[in-house]
Parts: structure tokens; C-alpha cells; sequence
């Protein structure tokens, strides 16, 4: 391919992504320098920002909070997924209804799933929730003021949204692993838990690791979820990153701008020293190409 | 690839036929569909809880411990539609979402059969980038532009959300069309081009055609990401340019009468989105799939 036609094809993506992409980052990290608010100069204040970011306990909680969730949910996710993908896997005829189903919560928009979660166990939608526990104990759990209650509901919830993708992303897998191999490990006396665990789950990691870093990447990110399901994330200390950085940076006028923007700089730092294994590997397909 | 998706929503032909020929059922199997029928009733409780509450007639909507026999009654629907502006934002939400899938593919699908065909070190640092750009918070890139499209006055428009979203799914697109256009030959460029094609004609007249379920995937994928966006219209829009799921969530503080309003709102929201991800069944396997190939 010629250069000029290379860059006539290429150009107007380009323009697209530098523009509103890398721009606006680029005023990111000059907010998370200053103090300031939208539409001001500001005032230049060096690493400040990063300081009281950092030394801020409400920050320091919220990334605890973030990471626990992001890894109880992962696990979740993933082993969950792997029962209903094997199962789905066997499955006849009913396969596309219950694969429908399942699906249903990953296609709709996640703040509006979120809300529809939470009327479950909204006291004023009939608290269905605490009917089914008041079956089994006389305890009457308030899941939107109590810390570790709101914690479950609000795990519960984001495996709800995310179990349908790990589950079609380890079907996927499950498909591709040949019946032979399972087939002569049976014959060899491989009981079910050896053929998932010595044969399946080795030759599906590909995707399984595939699975775990979109999970930890989207459930570092959630905000959506927590405005119906956490109205008093605050409070309970319940506050994901993200829900920091909007609360620092955008409620009320938006007076923590450099803070909140901190937090983008510092999550974009994160996000990158993930992404190294990938940043690797476009490297080796490109040269190879 | 389509036929892949085909496969894994339908199973391997040979299960279907054996199970037809031994319907005996098993102690495990038994215990195994106990188990799927109930994870699909967990997954379906919210829409149904939802239905049954908008439903209900609003004085038993909201009784605790809840009341199951009632009237069914569609006033929820019929309020949603004459006392808010759920018509309007459900256009908004339409113009957003197929206004920035189309201007996304018209952008992306050149650049990303540039990247497919011309391998070598630009290309390679801008699908890092675009990497990048995939995974970044969202909150570093839309506060800047929510001050952009303040001092440009364009704030609060249905044009300044598209064209954020086009510029927030571009990265995406991009990565999703390239691997489509890898796997198609070369030597279908080079035929159409001793035919006497210049290379814009062979992408526009040839290739671009031979892609259609490429396209429809990642087109399928704008869109869903379009519709579904929450976080983007919360900071960019105010009260015109208001979407679904903004104005679902906007209810939730509301009297009594309105969050039934908003569950009616959240049950035609699922019914449309369940009805194109049906359509589309296909399209969203495929590409959900294909994602994980890499």
C-alpha cells in the first residue's frame, strides 16, 4: 500500500481518536496539576493535588473497597461462569432459550439492570428480598443503609451483569476443545473433577485469563451500578474509585477538580502497567506481520 | 464466522440427534437442570419484580409485604407516555446510538483495513494506542469534554453526545474491524486491483462488500454500547438531549407514582433491547466470541 493512500485511510480515525481522545487527557493531567474549575486558568499548584489525594482516608477506603470487590466478583464470575458453561454445554434442544435467558442481563443498559436489581430488595417495592430470607430467620436486613449488606447486594448485582459474558466466553472455549481428548481421558480413568481439572480448564486458560482481565478491568470501573443500589455509598464507605472521582470532580459544582482529576492519572497509570502483557504481544504480531 | 456463533448457540449436531435417541433421563442431569432452571429464574427475578410493580394498580404497588393478587393494569405505561417526556428521550437515544454506530464504521472501517493490510511500526503503535484509549476511565476523557462542549455551546445536545461516543467506541472499532480484515485474503485487493481498480475503488466496491458480517458485528457492538451508555449523557447532558437510561435513573428520586413510571420505562427499554439482541443474536455471539480468540 502506498504511504499517501495509508494515510488518507487512516487519517480521519486519527483525528477522531488525538482529538477527543488525547486532548482531553491531556487536560486531565494539567487539572490534576492545578487548582481549578471548568472553564478557569487556574492556579498552579505542583504535586498538592497528588498529597491530598493520597493522605485522603475516604481515597484510601474507596480503593480498598474497589479492589476487594473487584476480586470477589472475578472469582465469582469465573467459577460460576465455568458451571454454567460446561452445563449449558450439555444442554439439547432448550441450549438457545436458556443461553437467551441467561444473556438478557449483559444486552441491557447497566444503571437501568442496577435499578431493577435494587427494587428486589427495596423495602418500598415489597422487599421481596427480605420475604425469601424472613422464610429462614426472623432477621430483617436493611441492604441499602447497613455496610456489608449493601456490599453483598451490590456484588450480587455486578455478577448478575457480567456472569452472561464469562459464561459465553468460556462456552466458546468449552467448544473448542477437541471430544477426543476428553473421550481417551476417559477411557483412562479420569473421574469428571480430573477431565475439568487436568484436561478442560488447562487447554480453555486462554480464555479464562481472557475472562479475568475484562472482569478486573470493568468492575475497577463501576459507577453505573452504585447510583441506584448504593444511594448512601458515602456513608457506608462504599465508594468505588470511580464514584470518588465523580463525587470529588463533577457533584456540587465540581469544587475538587485537580483531586478528582488525580485519580484519572493515577487509574490511567494503573490501567497501563495491566495492560503490558498486551502492549507485548501487538508488538510481536506486528513485526511478525 | 457466523457459522462458529452458529455453533455455540445451537451445540454440536451430534448432541442434539443423541439425546433424541436415549430420552431416558439421568439422576445427574435431573440435578443439573434443577440447578440451570433456577440460575435462570435468578437472572430473569428483576424483570419480572419489575413487571409484576408496574402492573400492580398504584395503591397496592408499594404495599410491604407485598400483594400478588391484584388487577393488572397498563396506567404505569399509559402515565409514562403522557406526564414525561419518555417519547423524547427515547428518540434522543435512538439518534445517539444509529448516529454515532454509522459515523464510527465510516471512520473506522478505513483505518482499519489500513491496519490490517499495512503492518509495520505505525501501525503497531496506534493499535497500542487504541488499547490504551479502550481501557482509560471514562470520567479522564469526558470532564475535559464536558468543559469543551460548554465553551462551544453545543453542551446538551444530542450532536456533542454522538460525537463523544464516537470517539469513546473508535478505539474499540477499530481493534473489532481490523481482525475482520485480516482474516480476509490479500489477494482479493491485488485481483480487483489488476481488474483496474484503484485501491479505494477495491475497498468500496469489493471488500467492503465481502465484510458484511464484519460490519454488522461491530456495527451491532456500537450500538448496544451506544444505547447502553450511562455515565457519558450524566456528565454531557441536562434536560434536552436526555437519554433512557439517564432519565430511568434521574427517577429514582422521585414520589411513588414516578419510580412505577421508571419501572415502565426500564420494562420497554428491556423489551426493545431484548428484541434487537434477538434479531441480532447472531452478530453479538460472533463478535463476543471472537473477542476472546486473541
Amino acid at each position: 500500500m502506498r504511504r499517501r493512500e495509508y494515510w488518507i485511510l487512516i487519517l480521519p480515525s486519527i483525528f477522531v481518536m488525538f482529538g477527543l481522545l488525547l486532548i482531553p487527557i491531556y487536560r486531565t493531567i494539567e487539572w490534576s496539576l492545578k487548582d481549578v474549575n471548568y472553564g478557569e486558568a487556574g492556579t498552579f499548584v505542583g504535586l498538592d493535588n497528588y498529597v491530598r489525594a493520597l493522605t485522603d482516608p475516604r481515597f484510601g477506603s474507596s480503593v480498598l473497597f474497589t479492589v476487594g470487590l473487584t476480586l470477589s466478583v472475578m472469582v465469582v464470575v469465573i467459577v460460576l461462569g465455568y458451571i454454567l458453561a460446561v452445563l449449558v454445554n450439555n444442554l439439547g434442544k432448550m441450549r438457545p432459550l436458556v443461553l437467551g435467558i441467561i444473556l438478557i442481563s449483559y444486552v441491557i443498559p447497566n444503571v437501568v439492570g442496577a435499578t431493577m436489581f435494587s427494587w428486589l430488595f427495596d423495602g418500598n417495592f415489597g422487599g421481596v428480598a427480605n420475604v425469601v430470607i424472613g422464610w429462614f430467620t426472623d432477621h430483617d436486613v436493611l441492604w441499602f443503609t447497613e455496610t456489608w449488606p449493601n456490599r453483598i447486594m451490590v456484588g450480587l448485582n455486578i455478577v448478575w451483569a457480567m456472569l452472561p459474558f464469562s459464561m459465553l466466553i468460556l462456552l466458546a472455549g468449552l467448544q473448542g476443545v477437541p471430544r477426543e481428548i476428553i473421550e481417551a481421558a476417559k477411557i483412562d480413568g479420569a473421574g469428571t473433577m480430573g477431565r475439568h481439572l487436568h484436561i478442560i480448564l488447562p487447554s480453555i486458560r486462554g480464555m479464562v485469563g481472557f475472562v479475568a482481565i475484562i472482569t478486573i478491568m470493568d468492575v475497577l470501573r463501576v459507577f453505573d451500578n452504585l447510583i441506584p443500589l448504593a444511594p448512601n455509598a458515602v456513608l457506608n464507605g462504599n465508594e468505588t474509585i470511580a464514584l470518588y472521582t465523580y463525587n470529588m470532580a463533577f457533584q456540587d459544582g465540581g469544587q475538587e477538580l485537580g483531586l478528582g482529576s488525580v485519580i484519572n492519572v493515577l487509574t490511567i497509570l494503573i490501567m497501563l502497567v495491566m495492560l503490558i502483557p498486551f502492549i507485548r504481544n501487538t508488538m510481536k504480531e506486528a513485526k511478525s506481520a | 464466522m457466523t457459522a462458529a456463533a452458529e455453533a455455540i448457540i445451537k451445540g454440536p449436531r451430534q448432541l442434539r440427534e443423541k439425546r433424541r435417541r436415549n430420552a431416558r433421563p439421568k439422576a445427574q442431569p435431573m440435578m443439573s437442570g434443577l440447578f440451570l432452571a433456577i440460575v435462570c429464574v435468578a437472572m430473569l427475578a428483576p424483570f419480572i419484580w419489575t413487571l409484576l410493580s408496574v402492573t400492580k394498580p398504584t395503591d397496592v404497588a408499594f404495599a410491604n409485604p407485598p400483594v400478588l393478587a391484584y388487577e393488572p393494569t397498563a396506567q404505569a405505561f399509559v402515565d409514562l407516555w403522557q406526564t414525561t417526556n419518555f417519547y423524547q428521550y427515547l428518540i434522543n437515544t435512538g439518534i445517539v446510538a444509529v448516529g454515532s454506530t454509522i459515523v464510527a464504521l465510516v471512520i473506522g472501517l478505513p483505518a482499519a483495513y489500513a491496519l490490517a493490510r499495512a503492518p509495520g511500526y505505525v501501525s503497531a503503535i496506534l493499535l497500542i494506542l487504541a488499547l490504551v484509549f479502550r481501557s482509560l476511565p471514562r470520567f479522564a476523557v469526558v470532564l475535559p469534554m464536558y468543559e469543551l462542549s460548554r465553551q462551544l455551546g453545543i453542551h446538551d445536545t444530542t450532536f456533542a453526545l454522538g460525537a463523544a461516543l464516537v470517539a469513546i467506541n473508535q478505539p474499540f472499532s477499530i481493534w473489532l474491524l481490523r481482525n475482520f480484515f485480516v482474516k480476509l485474503p490479500e489477494q482479493i485487493d491485488e485481483a480487483a486491483m489488476i481488474d483496474g481498480c484503484s485501491r479505494f475503488q477495491a475497498l468500496r466496491r469489493v471488500i467492503i462488500p465481502m465484510m458484511g458480517p464484519g460490519i454488522l458485528t461491530a456495527g451491532v457492538f456500537m450500538f448496544l454500547f451506544a444505547f447502553q451508555e450511562y455515565l457519558t449523557p450524566l456528565i454531557l447532558t441536562d434536560t434536552k438531549a436526555q437519554t433512557v437510561p439517564l432519565f430511568i435513573a434521574t427517577q429514582l428520586g422521585q414520589t411513588l407514582p414516578m419510580l412505577q413510571q421508571a419501572g415502565a420505562a426500564a420494562i420497554l427499554l428491556t423489551g426493545l433491547v431484548v428484541l434487537f439482541a434477538f434479531i441480532a443474536q447472531k452478530y453479538l455471539v460472533a463478535g463476543l466470541s471472537d473477542g476472546a480468540g486473541k
